[in-house]
């Protein structure tokens, strides 16, 4: 069973992504509304996929990531939402340590099979 | 001591020594030689003798063998006795001789050979011999002859063989030895011819050593005196000597000195005598030369003076002919006549006395003399000089008298004399001008330029009175007139007089005096007023001088020297009033400079900061005083110093002021640390006709501009971020409903969120187009006449159901008619309150109060968020602009909320405002005008308990239907009470803890948690709020009969809201006139 959290504070943008993901076999999701939420999550368990919302109130996608580990950062994909396109936001990312990115708007199914690609590739490496 | 040591270095001793020692050597050498010569003889003659025994032993050896042998033969061959005798007694000598031999010193050859001649002797006589006797005696000659035969015969012929050769031997070594002793002998001749020859050298060496000692200090000696002779210096080095030689050198040199010595003197004394011969020839000369001058200036005396020479007793003994000139007398009138011939005028007879007297004691007199001409006609004037010559005794024995004609010298000077008092009239006058001059060159103001002007008049001319007037301004100063007649004379009687001085440019008008002018005077008097006036360059009267004296008619000099002040006094008023105009246009431009609002400075070539405006001084915090001149390294380190961008402005200001800048250049920084202003600054050069003549530098502000395009930046990427999440949101959920199969409840759900989203989409782009629609006045507003208290009631029911914060309401507006666009209104009110929720995300109430203030009525929106820093209060109803701190930019918004209320409010002529304290929270405040109906009542006489807000009695309702609400808030705040709005029961609890109320309406249907009968539960239950009164206001019939005890009134809706406000009066008369406390304790 791979794990996956989206922490996003806007509810509907959760449920977007949930519903998205919901007909994936075998994975089960979990969600966070802000930053600190996710970070306990993320502190009690293990998963195979974050995505993140990079606009959060109190604590944005970047801060969360800052607040993370290196371990944890390699250890698991990170994915960020951003309504930001610009390139020094990716980069700014990207040094933070997320690895795949999803400007919004953003189709649910090009996420679902960027989801999906993450995720088999990571049963693959295991 | 000095005797004894010099006679151990004189030349005697030295000789004496040195025969002593020649003498000394040869006598030893001698004697030597001679010891050594004779020991050598005799040790020869020793030897000689020696080896002459030798021979003469083996001579004798010989002799004796020979003999022995010569008997032993003879024996043989006759067999006697005789001859046996004989052999015996030749024995013995052999034995004697041997013996002999022996005991002689022999060399070892010797010595063998004596060894074997006495072995074979032995032999023989011992041996041999007997043998021989024997065969003799027996005859045997045949044994002798086998005998001889054996060889004792050989051996002894060897011997006598030997014996000859030692002889010749030792006869060659004697003959050897006298060889030797020859060549010694010759030896020792040569020996001695050497020491000979030796000891001559030393003495020849000696002797020329000696010779070279002497001779040649003497040969110097001898040049010294030839040079010394000749009167050379005396080149001679002293001799480090101290024999006779060095006596005779030192001796040599101390007269060489004293020689020169004298010689030098003799040489200086000479000239001493050459040089007095020279000045007596030249003495001479000059004495000469003299004489020449003398006669030559004699010569030009006669030609330009007049000479004469007068005994001792006064009478003339020459007179040139220039003295007859001048006087007209012949030359034999004057010779032999006295002095006293020459008539003088100006010398009395005393002084002439005098000056004899003073001619007699030597002294020369010189003076002026005025002479009448022989004929009386004419006098001369003739400057005179008088000298006595004196004789040994120091006698006078004749005078001599120079004179020279000064008439026409004299007239000159007389005319000059006349001349030089006309000039010191002029000269007055001039310093009179001057004076004026300098005053009025220095005044630039009008009035005291009239003061002086006229002070000087007065001064100068003694006017009684006067009147100075400038025409254009009005200014008047006045002397000894009174202040009515000055007003008359300004308002319109000044007018004839300018028509009068239009014509003629002064006029004198004589009068008699009036009383006041008579004075004491018994008689009437005269007075003179002087009018003249003041005449500009274009003929226009600029000033006009009245003046009057009394009794004293005007000069003719006065009157030109009035009107040439008169005319200084115009170029002074003209230049005045050149410099207010320049002065005024000055002042315009520094005025317009100054209130710029770009800040400028004038820099010139040399880069001296010659002026910044206010604008500039205050930008920079820079202190310059006007006319300050600042050199370039002061202001470029003060101004550049200040920027953030140092160096970049240093080079601006260098590249810009440089002379090859022509064109205009720009550049941006900034100022401050924490109040960024941002300036951008454009330099040109300023040219006065073709020359550049500085640099101006023009700084703008543009702080505003750069905000706003930061902040439109930032809102731009605000905007962007607000857009794109209801956009994802409607995006995604379309391409969910449209690529899966799905129940047909959630697709209704996905379209309700997406319908949502979109309406958040479409007012995000309202809020937009109702800014922009504002800024560009097309919005339209549909005012109609309302009460804000229903307003607010209205949109905060909207709130009811927030989970997060719970909207207190408190109305103490009595009049709230205001005449809006209710959807405006409800527009800036959501606005608001959504924002007071927004930004205080930490507590779960905002308080919304309403009260009336003169004339309006005042809306206040208070929570306890996060507060705004007080700098940035002033710009939040700005554009574009939110609260830039990073707690409140988290929060999110288009930051347009306030600006867009800003807009509404002061379009309905209202005003908007917030108070905040950061941290604490903020209080946003806006306030309309009430439209008060002509029937309304005033304020005053509703409010039965006073205007003071703090004694209104304050009632609390407890209510969730808003239309119940408003109606019982109308009907309450009419009659003076003062309300608090709740829905929520437990808040209500809470608000009753802390506030007094009067009384409590509770409505019993609230939420669903608790309900009014809760509450009245809790309030009664409250040591603290167990008195308050409560009335029941509800659809429900009484049913709690428990709970019904505490409640004071209970109302049944529906029942008109009249009854409710009757019942809460009574409940306050009651209390006021019981004296009951009202409210509770706040200690408790």
């Amino acid at each position: 069973m791979q794990k996956v959290l989206i922490v996003d504070d806007e509810e509907v943008l959760r449920m977007l992504i949930e519903d998205t993901l919901e007909d994936l076999e075998n994975v089960e999701i979990h969600t966070a509304e802000n930053g600190a939420e996710a970070l306990t999550k993320l502190s009690q368990q293990v998963y195979d996929l974050v995505i993140l919302d990079y606009m959060m109130p109190e604590m944005t996608g970047i801060e969360v990531l800052e607040a993370l580990d290196i371990e944890q950062k390699n250890a698991m994909p990170i994915l960020m939402l951003t309504a930001k396109a610009q390139e020094n936001d990716r980069s700014k990312a990207r040094e933070a340590g997320a690895r795949f990115f999803m400007p919004k708007p953003f189709s649910p199914m090009e996420l679902l099979q960027i989801v999906e690609g993450i995720l088999h590739e990571n049963s693959e490496a295991l | 001591m000095r005797t004894a040591k010099l006679s151990n270095h004189s030349i005697k001793t030295k000789y004496y020594r040195i025969i002593t020692l020649l003498f000394l050597l040869l006598v030893v050498t001698v004697t030597i030689l001679f010891f050594y010569i004779n020991s050598q003889q005799s040790r020869l003659k020793a030897e000689r003798e020696v080896l002459q025994t030798k021979a003469n032993t083996i001579d004798e050896l010989a002799g004796a063998l020979n003999e022995v042998f010569f008997r032993a033969r003879g024996y043989i061959a006759l067999k006697s006795s005789n001859e046996l005798t004989l052999l015996n007694t030749a024995l013995e000598n052999l034995d004697g001789i041997l013996d002999q031999y022996a005991t002689l010193n022999l060399s070892p050859e010797e010595a063998e050979y004596r060894d074997a001649l006495s072995d074979y002797y032995t032999n023989y006589k011992n041996q041999t011999l007997p043998k021989v006797i024997k065969l003799v005696e027996i005859d045997d000659y045949e044994g002798i002859r086998a005998l001889s035969q054996s060889g004792s015969t050989q051996s002894l012929n060897d011997f006598l063989a030997y014996t000859k050769a030692f002889k010749s031997n030792s006869d060659e070594q004697l003959s050897y030895m006298a060889d030797r002793s020859i060549r010694k002998a010759d030896l020792y001749t040569f020996v001695a011819f050497g020491i000979s020859a030796f000891l001559l050298l030393f003495l020849t060496l000696m002797i020329w050593r000696m010779l070279k000692v002497l001779i040649d200090p003497i040969v110097r000696l001898e040049e010294a005196t030839h040079s010394l002779a000749a009167g050379e210096a005396v080149l001679l080095g002293r001799l480090h000597k101290q024999d006779e030689i060095g006596r005779l050198y030192e001796a040599f040199l101390n007269m060489a000195h004293s020689i020169q010595d004298k010689e030098e003197e003799l040489t200086m004394q000479n000239e001493e005598l050459q040089a007095q011969q020279d000045e007596l020839q030249d003495q001479q000369f000059k004495l000469e030369r003299s004489l020449i001058e003398i006669e030559s200036i004699m010569k030009a005396l006669n030609q330009t003076s007049a000479v004469g020479i007068l005994s001792d007793k006064g009478l003339f003994t020459y007179a040139n002919d220039n003295l007859g000139k001048y006087t007209g007398y012949s030359h034999s009138e004057m010779i032999g006549y006295p002095f006293r011939l020459l008539e003088l005028l100006n010398i009395t007879d005393s002084q002439l006395e005098q000056i004899f007297y003073k001619l007699s004691t030597g002294g020369i007199w010189s003076g002026e003399v005025e002479t009448l001409v022989k004929d009386g006609s004419a006098s001369v004037w003739l400057h005179m000089t008088v000298m006595p010559y004196l004789n040994d005794e120091g006698m006078v024995y004749q005078y001599i008298l120079i004179a020279n004609n000064i008439t026409s010298l004299k007239s000159a000077q007389q005319q000059l004399a006349v001349t030089l008092q006309n000039t010191e009239q002029t000269t007055v006058m001039l310093e009179r001008y001057n004076q004026l001059n300098h005053e009025l060159t220095y005044t630039l103001d009008k009035q005291e330029f009239a003061g002086k002007f006229s002070r000087f008049m007065n001064q100068i001319y003694a006017f009684d009175s006067s009147l100075f007037f400038l025409v254009k301004d009005k200014i008047a100063v006045v002397k000894g007139v009174p202040q009515d007649k000055v007003e008359r004379y300004l308002d319109h009687h000044h007018l004839d007089m300018l028509h009068r001085l239009q014509e003629e440019k002064s006029y004198i008008v004589k009068r008699t005096g009036s009383p006041r002018e008579q004075g004491i005077s018994p008689d009437e008097v005269d007075c003179y007023d002087y009018y003249t006036s003041v005449v500009g360059g274009n003929d226009e009267i600029l000033a006009v001088f009245c003046g009057s004296r009394i009794g004293h008619p005007f000069t003719e000099e006065e009157i030109s020297e009035i009107q040439g002040l008169v005319s200084r006094v115009a170029l002074a008023i003209e230049r005045i009033m050149m410099y207010e105009e320049i002065e005024h246009g000055r002042k315009l431009n520094q005025d317009i400079v100054n209130n710029v609002n770009e800040g400028i400075q004038f820099v010139n070539t040399e880069g001296v900061m010659q002026h910044i405006n206010k604008a500039l001084s205050t930008l920079f915090h820079y202190e310059w005083t006007e006319g300050s001149l600042v050199p370039a390294d002061d202001w470029l380190d003060a101004f550049t110093g200040k920027s953030n961008e140092s160096a970049e402005l240093r080079s601006f200001y260098e590249n810009a002021m440089a002379e090859s800048a022509m064109e205009s250049s720009t550049m941006k920084y900034s100022l401050g640390k924490e109040e960024i202003q941002h300036v951008d600054v454009y330099a040109i050069p300023v040219l006065r006709r073709e020359d550049r003549i500085g640099t101006l530098f023009v700084h703008r502000d543009i702080t505003r501009e750069y905000e706003l395009d930061v902040m439109k930046s930032e809102l731009v990427s605000t905007v962007s971020h607000e857009l794109r999440t209801p956009l994802s949101s409607v995006l995604g959920f379309t391409e969910l409903l449209l690529s899966k199969t799905m129940k047909p409840e959630k697709q209704l759900k996905y379209l309700e969120t997406i319908h949502k989203e979109a309406k958040r989409l479409t007012e995000l782009i309202n809020d937009f187009l109702d800014l922009q629609r504002m800024e560009s006045g097309t919005q339209q507003y549909n005012v109609e006449p309302a009460h804000l208290s229903e307003i607010v009631l209205g949109v905060i029911d909207q709130y009811k159901l927030s989970s997060t914060h719970h909207i207190l309401f408190e109305d103490e507006a009595v009049h709230d008619e205001v005449a809006v666009d209710k959807d405006k209104i409800v527009q800036v009110l959501t606005n608001l309150l959504s924002n007071a929720i927004k930004f205080s995300p930490g507590s779960h109430e905002v308080k919304v109060m309403l009260h009336n203030e003169p004339g309006r009525i005042l809306v206040r929106i208070q929570d306890q968020g996060l507060g705004i820093p007080k700098n940035q209060i002033g710009q939040l109803f700005q554009k574009f602009r939110r609260v830039d701190n990073s707690a409140s930019k988290r929060i999110g918004g288009t930051g347009l909320g306030l600006a867009i209320c800003k807009e509404i409010i002061e379009k309905h002529k209202g005003s908007i405002g917030i108070d905040s304290v950061e941290g604490v929270g903020s209080t946003v405040w806006f306030s309309l005008p009430v439209q008060l109906a002509e029937d309304s009542r005033p304020v005053e006489e509703m409010s039965k308990w006073g205007a003071d807000k703090e004694l209104k009695p304050s009632v609390m309702i407890v209510e969730d239907d808003y239309s119940l609400s408003l109606l019982l808030s109308e009907e309450l705040k009419g009659k003076g009470f003062r309300v608090t709005h709740h829905y929520h029961p437990q808040k209500a609890f809470d608000q009753a803890l802390k506030t007094p109320f009067v009384a409590i309406v509770v409505d019993l249907m609230l939420g669903v948690e608790l309900d009014g009968w809760d509450l009245i539960r809790m309030l009664k239950n409250d040591p603290r709020t167990e008195k308050v009164p409560i009335v029941i206001s509800s659809a429900l019939d009484q049913t709690d009969k428990s709970l019904l005890e505490n409640v004071k009134t209970y109302l049944t809706k529906p029942y008109p809201p009249g009854e409710l406000s009757n019942t809460l009066q009574e409940i306050v008369e009651i209390k006021l006139k019981s004296g009951e406390v009202l409210f509770p304790d706040n200690d408790l």
